[in-house]
């Protein structure tokens, strides 16, 4: 009886190691190379595939057209403005959440963090409810000549909403990551919080702060969702996309589709120089 | 510069700091205690980095609490010297300084010249606080704090550091608060010790009174007097200044000590010395001699308390021999400290007899032989 136990372990004992031999025969790295490697092609084979669909002079052309280059100025401005805009009213809330030390810190991350959960378009029918014509808010800056929909205000508004979570996200682990003890250090020094936070806090914080700019910027140009819903006119570059796809075709969103991926491709590149903090 | 603390707490969770009462004049206060004692939150509460929940902090009587840092002019070095790693050395220090001067004058001081175009990154753990040191002196402080600045350091770095911070210290006309865990660095640099237990003051005093005449068998074994034994005052001399007290078998003589300070320690002798009342007898290593048995007895000798044991075990400790004498069979063991001179001229060796001499002067006695404090 007692040496039962003992004698069968001592039995399945080879019978485990050939099995652990046999999972160890298949080549894991092999797999996951594979697996790695077709989620990249993937993403890449069809970027390749629309800058293959149409002719540099076809894009060239198309890009002259006026409604291109309308869609593409309102984008332009647009993101830009709303990049100064979120990071004007970001920065503050980012340091505020990465310093505070209240319960009340979380339940603000999670207001800050909704749009981003938030499906687009329902951002956009949630900023209807407070800017559209029929409301108090928007009805008065309507009547005051500064209609909040069907507007570049309202494109603004509609981006800002969805995009500037981006800064305040980053800009706020940016700010983490800077040590407390140094701005001790420079307030002990004699130095008020706004020349430490000038000296000390954003010149670290910088690349981090930077790189959620971008991301902000990034989004914005993209936005589609609630920009549709909000301020259809004037048209940004996504809904131009959308509108070219519905009226003429697919090929005939190509072009705008391009522009899109090579700003895209410029954001990314200011993410990696940016990201390459020398001082960490 | 006086600086105040009066009735200062501040809690932390489970851990309550205070009432904490101290006056530091233009001196080096060296607070001592293990770590998780308080020191740190007592140089937070000067400097301004945490606010007491009750209590007041006055520097030539203007009271700090309640000011933001950089209204205080309390200059702080930091355990890692906190240097801004975006800017070298030189706009480090520039970055506090007055003027250009200052900087020249401190970068000579504090033997600079050559690091000061380099950014904190690159210099060795000793460059970073000689840096963090000019930098925080070149915004001239009213008070200066440091908190364990060398603790990071290796051994040969930080006792030179030590040696210069010392002579720095003494050009100093200002408060200096320097914490640290390390008795020897407090002792060095200290004009006072203060010894924290559990965030209270335990004892404040010159480093040869706290040394020699510890207020509780915490600050005993802290400061390295690891011969603490319980024993009872069996008979006082009229005048007081002489008590016999019984450990075990033994009877040791005590006197009131010749040192700093005497006077304050004669009467905490005294005033444990009831005949009948338990008393820890505290003997430090150092102050333990040790003489072959068949040594003459001279005249020191004959004052001394003379006790024979064998001894039990002994270690280099490097610049000293730690030596473990079991007296009265194991009963009782005193730990003496030899210089390796006289260790190698007794040929100490497990199980030899020996003699160990306890001048009476030597023997400090607390009240009470069972608090733990």
């Amino acid at each position: 009886m007692v040496t039962e136990p003992t004698g069968s372990t001592d039995s399945t004992q080879p019978a485990k190691s050939t099995h652990a031999s046999r999972l160890g025969s298949v080549d894991w790295l092999s797999v996951a190379l594979v697996l790695g490697g077709l989620l990249l092609v993937y993403y890449f084979a069809p970027l390749l595939s629309l800058f293959l669909s149409a002719s540099p002079g076809e894009i060239l052309g198309r890009l002259g057209d006026a409604t291109v280059r309308s869609a593409a100025t309102t984008s332009l401005l647009s993101a830009s403005i709303t990049t100064v805009l979120a990071t004007v009213f970001g920065l503050p809330l980012a340091y505020w959440l990465a310093r505070a030390e209240t319960p009340w810190k979380n339940a603000v991350l999670a207001v800050v963090v909704l749009p981003l959960v938030l499906p687009p378009t329902v951002g956009g029918v949630v900023l209807l409810t407070v800017f559209g014509p029929n409301t108090l808010l928007g009805g008065t800056a309507a009547a005051a000549g500064l209609p909040l929909t069907r507007s570049l205000a309202g494109v603004v508004l509609a981006q800002t909403f969805v995009a500037s979570p981006f800064v305040v996200v980053t800009a706020k682990a940016a700010f983490e990551s800077v040590d407390r003890t140094l701005e001790h250090a420079s307030r002990s020094l004699g130095k008020s919080r706004w020349t430490t936070a000038r000296n000390v806090t954003l010149p670290l914080a910088g690349p981090g702060i930077l790189a959620g700019v971008t991301l902000a910027f990034a989004r914005a140009m993209g936005e589609f969702g609630a920009t549709m819903m909000v301020a259809y006119y004037p048209r940004t570059m996504p809904v131009e996309i959308w509108v070219s796809f519905q009226s003429l075709g697919l090929a005939h969103a190509y072009p705008v589709a391009i522009l899109l991926v090579v700003i895209a491709v410029a954001a990314l590149l200011v993410l990696n120089t940016v990201a390459s903090n020398p001082w960490r | 510069m006086t600086l105040e603390l009066a009735r200062l707490t501040k809690a932390y969770g489970e851990f309550t700091f205070g009432p904490v009462e101290l006056t530091v004049e233009d001196e080096v206060l060296a607070v001592l205690g293990p770590s998780g004692s308080g020191k740190t939150t007592l140089l937070s509460l000067v400097a301004g980095i945490a606010e007491p929940d009750s209590g007041s902090i006055l520097l030539d009587r203007r009271e700090l609490v309640g000011r933001p840092l950089e209204d205080r002019r309390v200059g702080m070095v930091f355990q890692e010297g906190a240097l801004f790693p975006h800017m070298t050395a030189r706009e480090n220090v520039e970055y506090a300084a007055t003027s250009d001067e200052r900087v020249a004058e401190l970068a000579a001081t504090l033997e600079l010249e050559g690091v000061l175009d380099r950014r904190p990154a690159t210099l060795s753990g000793g460059e970073r606080q000689r840096v963090a040191l000019a930098r925080t002196l070149a915004a001239d402080p009213d008070v200066l704090l440091l908190d364990e600045p060398l603790s990071s350091l290796d051994a040969p770095i930080r006792k030179r550091l030590r040696d210069e911070l010392h002579d720095l210290f003494a050009s100093l006309d200002i408060p200096v608060l320097y914490v640290t865990h390390d008795q020897r660095t407090a002792t060095a640099l200290g004009d006072r010790l203060a010894i924290v237990r559990d965030g209270d003051l335990e004892q404040v005093g010159s480093p040869s009174a706290v040394l020699d005449r510890p207020a509780s068998r915490f600050v005993a074994r802290f400061t390295g007097t690891e011969n603490l034994f319980e024993g009872q005052v069996i008979e006082r001399s009229e005048s007081g200044e002489e008590v016999w007290v019984q450990v075990g078998d033994v009877r040791f003589r005590t006197a009131a000590p010749e040192v700093a300070g005497s006077a304050a320690s004669a009467s905490h002798v005294s005033g444990a010395a009831d005949s009948g009342s338990s008393v820890t007898v505290c003997i430090h290593p150092s102050r333990v001699e040790l003489e072959p048995l068949d040594a003459s007895v001279d005249g020191g000798a004959k004052q001394a308390n003379a006790v024979t044991g064998t001894v039990g075990r002994w270690l280099n400790e490097g610049n000293e021999y730690r030596v473990d004498v079991d007296v009265e069979g194991g009963a009782l063991t005193l730990i003496a400290s030899v210089r390796p001179p006289t260790f190698e001229r007794l040929g100490v060796d497990d199980g030899s007899e020996i003699r160990a001499l306890v001048p009476p002067e030597s023997i400090h006695l607390i009240p009470g032989s069972r608090v733990s404090r």
